[in-house]
């Protein structure tokens, strides 16, 4: 049951993401992406795992998403009509499907076939997502944590320099 | 609900970091408050912050302090990779005030972002955790890609920005699928403990995890130290950044690259040093031959540089390979005497180049030799040192790099180094040529050549002759340093 | 305790002319003041090495390390490494180091009026040639040899580039380039020597007279030598090896030219005979017939080449192949006549090419041309010049009574008792020598002129310079025994048994 519910999923997911890359129309992207986010917060789900599940979609789907919507609907950004096949498309296509061969094989051969590890899924259900995110971000984690913060503060800098009119 | 322990948290790991962040806070503040064009200020104050950072980080020597239940060290390898940071810091900031002036970009932000740089940088080599390392690579990636587009009128700047961000988020996607994949294997990111739980698996090289994941993070980190196949970026991202971005782009993130993969490769994954050295030989292989190949090709002396970076990113790998004290010690060696003579010669190509990046080019240090000695010989220096020509620090690195790949038995890698090393003499020999052999086309425009930045051109003419006569004290430092691998 | 061996004299010797380059710094732009110090300078190390050489006798020798050594320094330099500051002084050092301050003084004198501009860079760049190569004849530790080997290189590069002409720029640069493949490979043989020296003996040293005891497996010590023997192959130059050396000799400017040929060739063959052959005797043995070929090749296609030139630069150029030729065959023999042949004809070589260099010099200032069409009946037209011209070609075609014939014919008696054929074919090359140097004196000096050209006779300095170069050439040439005691003993050691 499982496996069929993540074989529909994984469908829809491979499909919005190749739309992603093939639309014309920036929206019909942009749209398409959202569309496979929401079927990784649904991964999130089935991994035992609620609270990414959760935060995938309102920060992603929710937060980022709709900015790039909107800056896309801002700049009013139109599509080139023309569009060249060129040599590159074929040679991409080829190291592509190589690599999806070697990451198939890879998987079918990987020894990870169980979950291992003290967070299995019935401590989870106990103890609560969230609260196990906490604790690890607050206790192992805490110093990347702490960097994230210099990082926002490079990215917003960084942002305003780059982009704002006047400076 | 159970208490929760709050780790162990000994500040001194991470002290100059701390440092260096709130000094870049204060920058930024401080430049909010101060009025437009007038921000050299800002220069002197990071320049005197990043001593003393030194100092704080030279205080460190000799000790061994975990901390953060593991996250972050504090030794003698990740003082040594902090101190060739603060360097190639310090000798940017030197040289960017006038640059920057020239172009027209003078914002103050300039300063933070590169403070910040280093703190990212700073964090990748002390970082024992898979996370810390990937936040520090993080931190320092973005800010480079704001420096790299920092010079908002000139379009090829922007599209360095571009590509650079562009190619360096898809490369983070492949550093974090390979830590993500490592962790499946082995349950945990703490580099040590990575160790000892690969040291106990059965047969740790057929666990495909595991050799995926090692894959995947080789080739995040090939990206940043600009390793063929992966260093497509570079050339591009290189001329048209501000030029001493592009210096502080050749020698630090380059070594900080180096530190985390020695961090990864040589502490948390040496059993499987036979699978990654292979992988290694031939991306050494093909980095120098296709650095110096393509830079025999090029006009554009930035994009010539770059070339010859992505060569000694590879003459470096060579010492990866062969894994043993005297080739890791050869890396930091290499890293050190890097910084020194490549900012240096980007210096000198500051002060040769015109506003909006004219003469770029190999021909305009046409006549250079006998109008402005005291640049030429400096550039001499430089080039001699990155060709690698006795008796300078770029000859005793390569000595060392390549005494270690013959020590492991490596002689034909070993070979193809010094072969290509004599490849690569010919593309430092053109300028010489130009500079001393050629008549100017054009008349010389007399570029000012300021205190900081003469004691930028002062201290890299040091760094690049005195460690190749008297290479011990610092070769002492990076034996120490390798000591703990 | 002579008072020689209280100072450093080998470092002195090294160190002295890079003082002098000191010393040009205050008047750079100078050339009036700035000429006669780099001349003093000179000078001065001519001076100590004669002394050195008049006092040989009473040098104490360092028999208990050093068998066969009259001088040696030590000191360490990178413990990390095991390199040492080691220096050391035999017969055959020093009889280089004599040749290269005579060399590099008669080389100052004859670029004083030639070289206009940047004369200060020019002084600077002779000194250091001339340190950079004392170095090369005094080096004992490998890593050191090398530094020096490199080094000079550069100053050799500069001054092709930039005060040369014709294609002075692709000269320069093949010439480095060239030189500079060759030496890494040999790089990279000293490194794997070191380590597999540490690996046996658990010392890591850089040091000729340790390293001289490791054990060398058969097809080890062929790679090593082979890598050794082409550094040293390409400074020779030994066919096919030898394509840079006419650019770089005809783009030169006349004092590069008196050192290349005076000096840089003979570091070379110094190499291999101190360093390549006692490392690895039986590598060296095993590549004996090739090296017989390569030089006899080098000898025969070089005289054929030099006959067909129409710049008397080139033909000289060609004609120091040739020479370096016996050099080679006398080397390859290994026998102690025919190695002491070779040293003497490394010595007499370099003060008649030098000197051959120099009048070819002095031609072109006068005439702006090196075209042997252009000249022609100079013996009526400026005799004191022709005598000196008749006198080194017939030194260079090897006159007996003269330098080159000593050389020369020690190498062939040596090589008679080791391989009669060699020497046989040898013989063939003196002929060919003797064809083309006739050529050259009938066309310059006393075929009818085609077109008069108004020459002046010599200067005063010029006449010192050439009678300096005659003296030594006829000293050689007649009483040539102390300088065959002074590489005696060495050359007993070498050949003999080895150190």
């Amino acid at each position: 049951m499982e496996t069929l519910f993540f074989a529909i999923v994984s469908l829809v997911a491979i499909i919005s993401a190749i739309l992603v890359i093939t639309c014309k129309n920036p929206i019909n992207s942009a749209l398409s992406l959202i569309m496979t986010f929401f079927c990784l917060a649904t991964y999130y789900v089935m991994l035992d795992a609620p609270f990414m599940a959760a935060v995938q979609v309102m920060v992603y789907a929710g937060a980022i998403m709709v900015l790039i919507v909107f800056t896309i609907m801002l700049l009013n950004i139109r599509v080139n009509a023309t569009q060249k096949h060129s040599h590159r498309i074929l040679l991409g296509s080829i190291i592509g499907f190589f690599t999806l061969i070697n990451t198939i094989v890879l998987l079918v051969k990987s020894q990870a076939a169980k979950p291992v590890g003290p967070f299995t899924g019935d401590m989870i259900r106990n103890i609560g997502h969230s609260e196990l995110i906490g604790r690890e971000m607050f206790t192992t984690f805490l110093l990347p944590f702490e960097i994230t913060s210099i990082l926002l503060l490079v990215a917003i800098v960084g942002s305003v320099i780059l982009a704002k009119k006047n400076i | 609900m159970d208490m929760i322990s709050i780790p162990v948290v000994n500040m001194t790991p991470i002290l100059p970091e701390i440092f260096l962040s709130v000094l870049a806070m204060v920058l930024l503040l401080l430049n909010v408050f101060s009025p437009s064009g007038k921000k050299s200020y800002l220069a002197y104050i990071s320049f005197i912050g990043i001593a003393a950072t030194a100092v704080l980080v030279g205080a460190g020597w000799g000790g061994h302090i975990e901390s953060f239940s593991g996250a972050v060290i504090l030794d003698n390898f990740a003082t040594f990779f902090k101190m060739i940071f603060l360097l190639a810091a310090g000798l940017t900031v030197l040289i960017s005030d006038q640059y920057m002036e020239r172009e027209e970009c003078n914002h103050g932000e300039l300063y933070p972002l590169i403070l910040f740089t280093v703190v990212g940088m700073m964090l990748m080599a002390s970082g024992t955790d898979l996370m810390t390392i990937f936040l520090g690579l993080e931190v320092m990636s973005v800010s480079l890609y704001v420096l790299a587009g920092f010079n908002r009128n000139n379009k090829k700047s922007n599209e360095a920005g571009l590509k650079y961000f562009l190619l360096g988020a898809f490369s983070t996607g492949f550093l974090l699928y390979g830590m993500a994949l490592t962790y499946g294997a082995t349950g945990t990111t703490r580099v040590y403990k990575i160790a000892s739980v690969v040291g106990q698996m059965t047969l740790p090289s057929a666990n495909i995890m595991l050799l995926a994941g090692m894959l995947l993070m080789m080739t995040g980190f090939a990206f940043k130290i600009a390793a063929a196949p992966f260093h497509m970026w570079t050339p591009d991202v290189y001329e048209g950044a501000p030029t001493p971005m592009t210096a502080f782009m050749s020698a630090g993130p380059k070594a900080a690259g180096f530190a985390a993969l020695l961090r990864i490769l040589l502490v948390a994954l040496p059993t499987l040093q036979i699978e990654w050295s292979q992988l290694l030989w031939v991306l050494a292989v093909l980095t120098m031959t296709v650095g110096n190949i393509t830079a025999l090709r090029q006009d554009n002396i930035k994009r010539m540089l770059a070339y010859s970076s992505i060569a000694h990113a590879g003459y470096a790998l060579v010492g990866l390979v062969a894994g043993n004290g005297t080739g890791t010690a050869g890396i930091l060696f290499y890293m050190l005497s890097y910084a020194f003579m490549n900012i240096g010669a980007f210096a000198i190509i500051i002060l040769v180049s015109k506003k909006g990046e004219t003469n770029g080019n190999v021909m305009d240090f046409a006549g250079l030799g006998f109008k402005r000695p005291l640049l030429a010989v400096a550039m001499t220096i430089f080039l001699f040192s990155l060709a690698g020509m006795p008796p300078t620090a770029g000859f005793i690195g390569k000595f060392y790099l390549f005494s270690g790949a013959v020590q492991k038995g490596y002689i034909w890698l070993a070979v193809i180094g010094v072969l290509n090393s004599a490849a690569s003499v010919y593309y430092y020999l053109r300028v010489m040529v130009y500079m001393y052999m050629k008549e100017p086309t054009e008349e010389f425009e007399w570029t000012q050549v300021t205190a900081p930045v003469a004691l930028a051109l002062i201290i890299s003419v040091a760094g690049s002759m005195i460690p190749g006569i008297v290479p011990s004290f610092i070769l002492e430092f990076a034996q120490q340093a390798v000591k703990l691998i | 305790m002579h008072v020689l061996t209280e100072y450093p004299i080998l470092t002195i010797l090294i160190f002295l002319p890079l003082a002098g380059c000191l010393l040009l710094l205050p008047v750079w732009n100078c050339r009036v003041s700035a000429r006669p110090i780099a001349l003093g300078v000179a000078l001065l190390e001519l001076a100590l090495s004669v002394w050195l050489y008049v006092s040989r006798q009473d040098l104490p020798g360092v028999q208990t390390k050093l068998p066969g050594y009259l001088l040696s320094q030590d000191a360490p330099w990178i413990p990390s490494f095991g390199i040492r500051y080691t220096l050391g002084l035999d017969g055959i050092s020093l009889l280089m180091v004599m040749l290269t301050a005579f060399t590099f003084c008669m080389a100052l004198l004859v670029s004083w009026n030639s070289i206009k501009e940047k004369t200060g860079l020019f002084l600077t760049l002779m000194l250091t040639m001339e340190a950079g190569i004392m170095g090369v004849f005094l080096a004992l530790d490998l890593a050191l040899f090398y530094l020096f080997w490199e080094v000079m290189l550069i100053p050799m590069f500069f001054m092709i580039g930039i005060w040369g002409h014709g294609r002075k720029i692709y000269s320069t640069i093949k010439f480095f380039l060239f030189t500079m493949f060759g030496s890494l490979l040999m790089l990279l043989a000293i490194i794997f020597l070191h380590l597999l020296h540490a690996q046996q003996t658990g010392l890591a040293t850089f040091g000729l007279h340790d390293l001289l005891k490791t054990q060398l497996p058969a097809d080890t010590q062929l790679w090593l030598f082979a890598a050794f023997f082409l550094a040293f192959a390409i400074k020779f130059p030994l066919f096919p090896l030898h394509t840079w050396l006419p650019d770089a000799h005809t783009d030169a400017p006349t004092a590069g030219s008196v050192v290349l040929a005076g000096l840089l060739l003979k570091t070379g063959s110094y190499g291999l005979i101190r360093f390549g052959y006692p490392l690895f005797p039986q590598a060296a043995q095993a590549l004996t017939p090739l090296f017989y070929t390569l030089a006899l090749i080098s000898i025969i296609y070089a005289s054929l080449v030099a006959f067909a030139q129409e710049d008397m630069k080139r033909l000289i150029a060609y004609s120091s192949i040739g020479h370096m030729g016996y050099v080679a065959i006398g080397i390859a023999a290994w026998q102690p006549v025919a190695l002491s042949g070779s040293i003497l004809q490394m010595a007499s070589h370099g003060v008649t090419t030098g000197a051959l260099f120099c009048l070819v010099g002095m031609l072109d200032e006068r005439a702006h041309t090196r075209e042997i069409a252009a000249f022609g009946g100079l013996w009526g037209n400026i005799p004191k010049y022709s005598f000196f011209f008749l006198l080194f070609s017939l030194a260079s075609l090897g006159l007996p009574g003269l330098n080159n014939f000593v050389g020369e014919f020690l190498v062939l008696t040596g090589t008679m008792k080791k391989s009669p054929l060699v020497a046989a074919l040898a013989f063939v090359g003196i002929v060919l020598t003797l064809i083309y140097t006739v050529r050259l004196v009938q066309e310059v000096l006393f075929q009818k002129e085609r077109q008069p050209l108004p020459l002046a006779d010599l200067s005063l300095r010029e006449i010192c310079i050439l009678a300096a170069f005659a003296a030594v050439a006829v000293w050689m040439g007649i009483h040539p025994a102390p300088l065959l005691d002074l590489v005696h003993a060495p050359v007993q050691l070498l050949t003999g048994g080895g150190l």
